[in-house]
């Protein structure tokens, strides 16, 4: 065998391998995961919460739910001392008119004619802050209806 | 005589020519029907139904690819291209890519100045969804990153390390704080912090020996926050270095003690332990405080000597400690050791066990050596041994690790800096199977907000005009009486002077003696009550004697000032009162605060305000106090210059359970 037929005859043993190595690797069974983001989304995707109704929820917990509740119920901690008490967001209907949302909590529930038990939040709050809680308060109307 | 090139060259050129040709009309073709392109006719069809003819003629016609080119940061974005509407608020419900930036991220980085990519990650330069790595692609390091985990990239410029409008990254940031990561690792932007855990110079007068081994093996299994990771050791290097900790006796209990341990009153430790404010700092069943260990089991661990010894004076034997010195007798020291040790404790402990004397120094020597080679020294002082420094790997630029570099073990995970960090954090072992990092029984999420913070540690340096620095503030050590007060009291584990000490209180020094009154502060010392209601961590009540009371009053009202504030008119008039307490009531500040025993328990009572607080700082907090405390409860009114000097001045008038001061001189006039 000359030296030409036995570099051919080795082609011909490789390439078809090769070519079955590469046809093996592209049909690996499940596609990997993604470890860091699966571990996210179990933690913030409870409760089918968009991006930004969650970051909307913090807000809440920390500016509103003393008074408001946790869920918006008017049930916090501080509601028993209110004369008019909380509203429950989760029922109410002008909670559901966005306009009317965003007065109240920029400007406070005394600029919608209401008790001005409610402060105003936006000049305290930036506007991004105060979209999110929309998002939230949206989201808290929502799974009620 | 003419000479004629070979046929076979004729039919190469002719070949050539037409391969040419035929490669040069396909990318004509191409360009013409690229992506871009139908994408750019559809948007102009969704924008005619957006706009009206006038806002259409005046805009911009949109044509061709559209870049925004960043050398500093090395850029060149083109996504623009595709993403007509993203800067225009009239496409907001816009379907994408003509979607505009939801938020108003566009308004604190406007896209001329940092383009897409910095924050988004993907290939900027690409002109279609796939090149441009929407979604993972192999061979792109970084394709876009989904909202999930892009605050990772504002981690980049924004180095401060609280992040406020970032809450994934601020947690795990503090989470990096809490755990002490960088007492092993080398870790930019957290430099100049320091974690301790506690000196183990007398740990064999400390512990009871009976303790140690479970610790060792499973520090969770004792204390379910515990700080310290589980290194897992074999049962062999836990008796070894069991042997050479419990040598350990380099500071006895205090000597001379005659303490009769059959008087202890059990009651009136019960009654000390609630009224020093333990559990501001220390949790027992669960609730409590994070920033001393929590004591529901303190029983099992600690000698009641040592115990006594370390109540009466504990920076003797733990200099660094965050731990205040209360001043007790040693009778009230005597009951809540005795309280502590019977209370916290799993079950009947028995009689103390005598101190252990080994005799094998071969274990102790070989107990030395884990230490040493653990890198125990990282966060433990132990008497003359050296401090090894950080024993870990450097972690700068760890966010731009090649993936293909790292040790990913077996399991079926896409291959990015992001995921290594993730696993590493979770389950050291599970990389690397002779990974030398104890484990720190992270909950997924945990590991996940750690690794989105330390993927934010970048390679390349961005320019300085991008990055926000974190600010390194000036430590606090003032001299004299003064000072000394503030190192026996722990000041400084609560409160922060100039940005240095802790944040468990929301009212810093800086100003103090320009916001309150030295005759409150003096009393406030010596009997701390609680000025909000609903606040849970309290100042404790140190049995503080009253000249040093005065000295820290003297002290703040002399020293820590804020002239603009001191500066203040406070003659006010009867009208100013008058318009000052309508104001009250129109701006339903009774919501949150107390009057009296009216009101709600938001913010601070003020039924005696205006003993507590100076006007200047009233005025001044009532102005803007997003100013003095970020992300406080108390609304900006807007208030006019003129309301809010009516208020202070109401506000001034309010002594002595809630009755206005001139109301009543009024009255008996």
């Amino acid at each position: 065998m000359s030296r030409r037929q036995a570099t051919r005859a080795v082609g011909v043993v490789i390439l078809p391998l090769l070519v079955a190595a590469g046809g093996c690797r592209r049909t690996s069974p499940t596609p990997p995961g993604d470890a860091m983001l699966d571990a996210i989304r179990a933690e913030e995707r409870v409760g089918g919460l968009s991006y930004g109704a969650g970051q909307g929820k913090h807000l809440f917990a920390q500016y509103c739910a003393t008074c408001h509740g946790d869920e918006g119920r008017g049930d916090g901690q501080n509601a028993s001392n209110l004369n008019p008490a909380p509203p429950d967001l989760t029922t109410s209907k002008n909670a559901r008119d966005a306009a009317y949302l965003r007065r109240v909590i920029t400007q406070g529930s005394a600029a919608a004619g209401r008790s001005a038990l409610s402060p105003p939040w936006g000049r305290s709050l930036s506007a991004q802050q105060i979209d999110y809680l929309m998002a939230y308060c949206a989201a808290m109307t929502q799974s009620k209806r | 005589m003419k000479q004629t090139a070979p046929t076979s060259l004729h039919v190469a050129f002719a070949a050539l020519g037409l391969a040419f040709l035929a490669i040069f009309s396909w990318v004509l073709f191409h360009e013409g029907v690229a992506d871009w392109r139908t994408t750019q006719a559809r948007f102009r069809r969704i924008e005619a139904t957006v706009k009206n003819p006038h806002q259409l003629a005046a805009a911009a016609s949109v044509g061709g690819l559209r870049q925004i080119w960043l050398p500093e940061l090395d850029r060149v974005d083109r996504c623009g291209t595709c993403h007509l509407g993203i800067d225009d608020p009239s496409f907001a419900g816009a379907p994408q890519p003509f979607s505009s930036h939801p938020g108003t991220w566009l308004t604190t980085h406007p896209i001329d100045r940092f383009g897409c990519t910095p924050c988004h990650d993907g290939q900027g330069q690409a002109t279609d969804y796939l090149n441009a790595a929407h979604q993972p692609q192999p061979f792109v390091t970084r394709p876009m990153r989904p909202l999930e985990t892009i605050e990772a990239n504002c981690g980049a410029c924004h180095r401060a390390i609280d992040a406020p409008d970032a809450p994934r990254l601020d947690e795990g940031r503090a989470l990096i704080v809490q755990s002490g990561c960088f007492s092993c690792h080398d870790i930019p932007g957290f430099d100049g912090l320091t974690f301790h855990g506690p000196a183990l110079d007398s740990l064999g007068s400390k512990v009871r020996p009976e303790w140690l081994p479970g610790w060792l093996k499973n520090p969770k299994g004792y204390l379910e926050r515990s700080k310290m990771g589980n290194f897992r050791l074999s049962n062999d290097e836990i008796t070894v270095l069991q042997a050479f900790l419990l040598s350990q006796r380099a500071i006895p209990p205090l000597e001379g003690m005659t303490v009769d341990w059959k008087k202890a009153d059990t009651a009136n430790g019960r009654a000390l332990f609630g009224e020093l404010r333990c559990v501001s700092c220390h949790a027992v069943n669960g609730r409590g405080g994070t920033m001393g260990p929590e004591l529901t089991r303190i029983g099992d661990k600690v000698r009641r000597d040592w115990l006594f010894s370390f109540l009466k004076d504990p920076h003797r034997v733990q200099p660094e400690t965050a731990m205040l010195q209360y001043r007790l007798t040693d009778v009230q020291l005597r009951d809540l050791t005795a309280f502590l040790l019977e209370e916290y404790r799993s079950g009947d402990t028995g009689p103390e066990p005598p101190p252990v004397t080994y005799q094998d120094a071969r274990a102790v020597m070989a107990g030395r050596g884990i230490f040493e080679r653990r890198g125990c020294t990282s966060c433990h002082r132990l008497g003359a041994m050296k401090n090894t420094g950080r024993i870990g790997p450097s972690l700068a630029g760890i966010g731009d690790r090649n993936p293909d570099e790292l040790a990913f073990g077996r399991g079926n995970v896409r291959r990015t800096a992001d995921n290594y960090i993730f696993l590493k954090v979770l389950h050291p072992d599970a990389l690397l199977q002779t990974s030398m990092m104890p484990t720190f029984d992270f909950a997924p999420i945990e590991a996940a907000r750690i690794a989105l913070a330390l993927a934010s540690i970048r390679k390349a340096d961005l320019p300085v005009s991008y990055v926000r620095n974190r600010p390194m503030p000036p430590p606090f050590t003032p001299a004299g009486h003064f000072g000394e007060l503030v190192t026996r009291y722990r000041c400084l584990s609560c409160h922060s002077v100039g940005g240095f000490g802790g944040t468990l209180s929301t009212v810093p020094l800086d100003r103090i003696g320009s916001q309150l009154k030295h005759d409150y502060i003096s009393k406030y010392l010596l009997n701390p009550g609680a000025v909000r209601v609903s606040v849970e961590a309290r100042m404790p009540f140190f049995h503080m004697l009253p000249d040093e009371a005065t000295t820290i009053a003297d002290y703040m009202t002399s020293v820590l000032l804020d002239d603009t504030l001191d500066r203040y008119d406070a003659t006010f008039s009867e009208a100013d009162v008058q318009r000052g307490q309508d104001l009250y009531t129109q701006l339903g500040c009774v919501g949150c605060h107390q009057l009296g025993t009216v009101g709600g328990y938001v913010g601070p009572v003020l039924s005696d305000v205006g003993d507590r607080l100076r006007p200047g700082w009233i005025a001044a907090w009532l102005a803007n106090p997003e100013r003095y405390k970020p992300g406080t409860l108390q609304p900006d009114y807007g208030l006019s210059a003129a309301d809010a000097r009516a208020l202070t001045a109401y506000l001034s008038s309010l002594v002595d359970g809630g009755r206005p001061k001139s109301a009543e001189q009024g009255g008996r006039q």
